[in-house]
């Protein structure tokens, strides 16, 4: 019974980080069409901003959450104005090709800058937890999975209370009807796009302390980011929230009761099955 | 006469290393290694012509660089690739081009058990490090119950089986079998699953990056066995060590130690620690002795594979490493029957406590977290 309650608890908690990190790409995906593959290195980007934070001036990883995201969400408005905008109206191959360039130059960059070292956060509550019983929560993991709600609860008001985030919304929906209302739709596209890649960022920083980092980090998100998204219908942000705790969820109870070996693969066969029977995925509409 | 010796002093010796890519920081310790190999050849008169080739840590490209290193650069002799992985593939076309090439690291057992004659091994296989390490922790108390935790590689496995043999034979009860895929950032479940098992002994193959989340989420979850052990690799380097809060107390069988009190062992750590700023893990020595040994018989050998191999055959050294002789035994061919240490962290510091001819600290049993 522990071990039934300790993975399920485990598996919520890293999933809602997952979780975080396909909200982002939901999120550009449903305004602007665009899949963004470079999701993964914007999360590795965020996890090298956090870590040089806390070795040089010594803030702590989770506070510098409010310096890593504002720093992701210019880097990622600019992608927007100088790349990703030029390709809105081009084949979708063309703008994954961009896309998948854009997470190689950044890789690369990062591995030219900080070498391939794989590299350590420790803090002094790194490996500490809080007993539950027969259950042990994870510190790092507990402020990790807080943070997360926070930052996406402020995100549903902003989407859900706000005219700009009613704007975003609007544009997610209809493009062009929203820009027959008099939406900038290309300025909800450098909001959206600014928006996405602070919450890669947010991701990063909060990985940073529990898990390493190395230039080519980024592939592991990107993938399950993207298996989130799909899993929870591509665009839907409370589909994407629900895909990333069932996939954390999924992990941890295949890595017990299957064969720690095994679980991606379980992963993956409940990804393809949720296609199958329901190709738009968890909550999403048909177009969407 | 002295000069022509001089002169007939150059060999052309290929290294195969990881030098980019997943495994680039273990590689830049083995590179370490070769670099102060070729200063000390030279001032015994060797000049060493070292073509050294990156494999990325992939298996192929240690293949087409084995190949490259042979027919393009015709060197008599190769050290290397650092990886089990990328030296399966690459002994087999050493043996078919008839090239003697010297492992210094790679661990799976099968690497000198294909009745080869062109490959040979200066560290222990895999079951040397399974065996030592349990060895050592039977030493220091009775065990009924082990749990053995590894990464699914060809290093993982193969060392993790042999443990699972060594379990059999001496009466352990196996009573967790964890193969996990590495890069993981949520190792809970799977240390879960190994707590509620109650281990007495719990058995680790995992690189460095993993060894610290593995150890890190066991405190977390209070995975308390009497004592934790880690086979070869990540459990006694640096980068782990330096994590005090998880390290302490933690045993690893390992193949060297600068307090081995091996020849040279001692004064090899103390010119490292000067040059590189950082304590030599037992992948530079392996790569040092290695080079050393393959140059000294390229040069006795003219540059002649032949010769060399038979050299390599026939030699004995006793440097850092210890004794060096390379033996058939137990299936293997070429292998050197290398004493495996057993090392513990100890207030932050990494010492030898087992063999007994070779401890230099008791160990600190039953394991207790910090």
């Amino acid at each position: 019974m522990a071990v039934l309650l300790q993975s399920i608890l485990s598996g919520v908690l890293i999933g809602g980080v997952y979780a975080l990190i396909g909200i982002g790409l939901t999120l550009i995906f449903g305004v602007m069409r665009v899949i963004n593959f470079a999701q993964g290195e914007l999360v590795m980007i965020g996890m090298y901003c956090t870590f040089f934070l806390f070795k040089l001036a010594g803030i702590d990883p989770f506070l510098s959450v409010v310096l890593t995201m504002p720093a992701l969400f210019v880097l990622g408005a600019i992608l927007q104005l100088s790349l990703i905008d030029r390709v809105l109206d081009a084949l979708p191959q063309n703008q994954i090709l961009l896309t998948i360039g854009i997470g190689l130059v950044l890789s690369n960059t990062a591995m030219l800058a900080f070498t391939s070292d794989y590299r350590i956060l420790s803090t002094t509550y790194s490996s500490s937890s809080v007993a539950l019983g027969s259950v042990r929560l994870s510190t790092p993991l507990l402020y990790c999975f807080l943070i997360t709600s926070a930052i996406t609860a402020a995100l549903y008001w902003f989407l859900a209370r706000t005219d700009t985030g009613h704007a975003i919304r609007a544009t997610a929906q209809d493009r062009d009807a929203a820009q027959l209302m008099g939406v900038n739709v290309r300025n909800m596209g450098v909001l959206a796009f600014g928006l996405g890649s602070a919450l890669a960022g947010a991701a990063g920083a909060l990985i940073a302390p529990i898990y390493y980092i190395f230039p080519q980090v980024g592939g592991v998100f990107t993938l399950k980011a993207f298996v989130v998204v799909v899993l929870g219908g591509m665009g839907s942000i409370v589909g994407a929230t629900l895909g990333g705790v069932l996939i954390g969820m999924s992990e941890s109870l295949s890595a017990v009761y299957i064969g720690s070996g095994m679980k991606e693969l379980c992963v993956y066969v409940i990804f393809l099955l949720v296609l199958l029977l329901k190709p738009s995925g968890l909550l999403g509409k048909s177009r969407m | 006469m002295i000069l022509a010796l001089l002169l007939a002093a150059s060999v052309r010796i290929g290294i195969i290393n990881s030098v980019t890519g997943a495994e680039a920081p273990i590689g830049e310790t083995l590179s370490n290694g070769y670099k102060l190999a070729v200063e000390d050849l030279k001032k015994a008169g060797i000049e060493v012509d070292l073509v050294s080739e990156d494999d990325t840590g992939k298996p192929q490209i240690s293949l087409s660089a084995l190949e490259k290193l042979v027919t393009r650069d015709k060197v008599t002799g190769i050290v290397g690739p650092y990886s089990s992985s990328s030296a399966n593939p690459t002994v087999k076309a050493a043996e078919k081009n008839k090239v003697p090439i010297l492992i210094p690291t790679a661990a799976k057992e099968e690497l000198t058990r294909m009745n080869y004659k062109y490959v040979f091994r200066i560290a222990s296989p895999a079951n040397g490090l399974a065996s030592a390490g349990l060895d050592a922790t039977l030493a220091l108390g009775p065990a009924k119950k082990l749990a053995v935790v590894y990464e699914n590689t060809d290093f993982g496995t193969s060392t993790a089986k042999t443990a699972k043999e060594y379990a059999a034979k001496h009466g352990l009860q196996l009573v967790a079998d964890e193969a996990y895929s590495k890069g993981s950032p949520d190792y809970r479940s799977t240390l879960t699953q190994v707590k509620s098992a109650e281990p007495d002994v719990v058995f680790m193959v995992s690189y460095v990056a993993d060894a610290i989340l593995l150890i890190r989420q066991a405190r977390e979850l209070a995975l308390s066995p009497k004592a934790f052990i880690g086979g070869g690799a990540g459990f006694s380097q640096p980068q782990f060590v330096a994590e005090r809060d998880i390290s302490e107390g933690i045993l690893a069988s390992t193949h060297w130690t600068k307090d081995s009190g091996w020849p040279g062992a001692k004064e090899f750590a103390e010119r490292y620690q000067k040059r590189f700023n950082v304590d030599p893990p037992y992948h530079s020595a392996c790569a040092y002795e290695s080079l050393r040994i393959m140059a000294e018989c390229a040069a006795k050998a003219n540059n002649d594979r032949e010769k060399t191999r038979a050299c390599l055959r026939e030699g004995k050294w006793d440097g850092i490493m210890g004794p060096v002789q390379f033996v058939d035994y137990d299936g293997f061919q070429n292998q050197n029957k290398h004493p495996v240490l057993v090392t513990q962290v100890q207030q932050g510091k990494v010492v030898t406590v087992y063999p007994k001819e070779n401890a230099v600290a008791k160990p600190v049993y039953p394991f207790k977290w910090k």
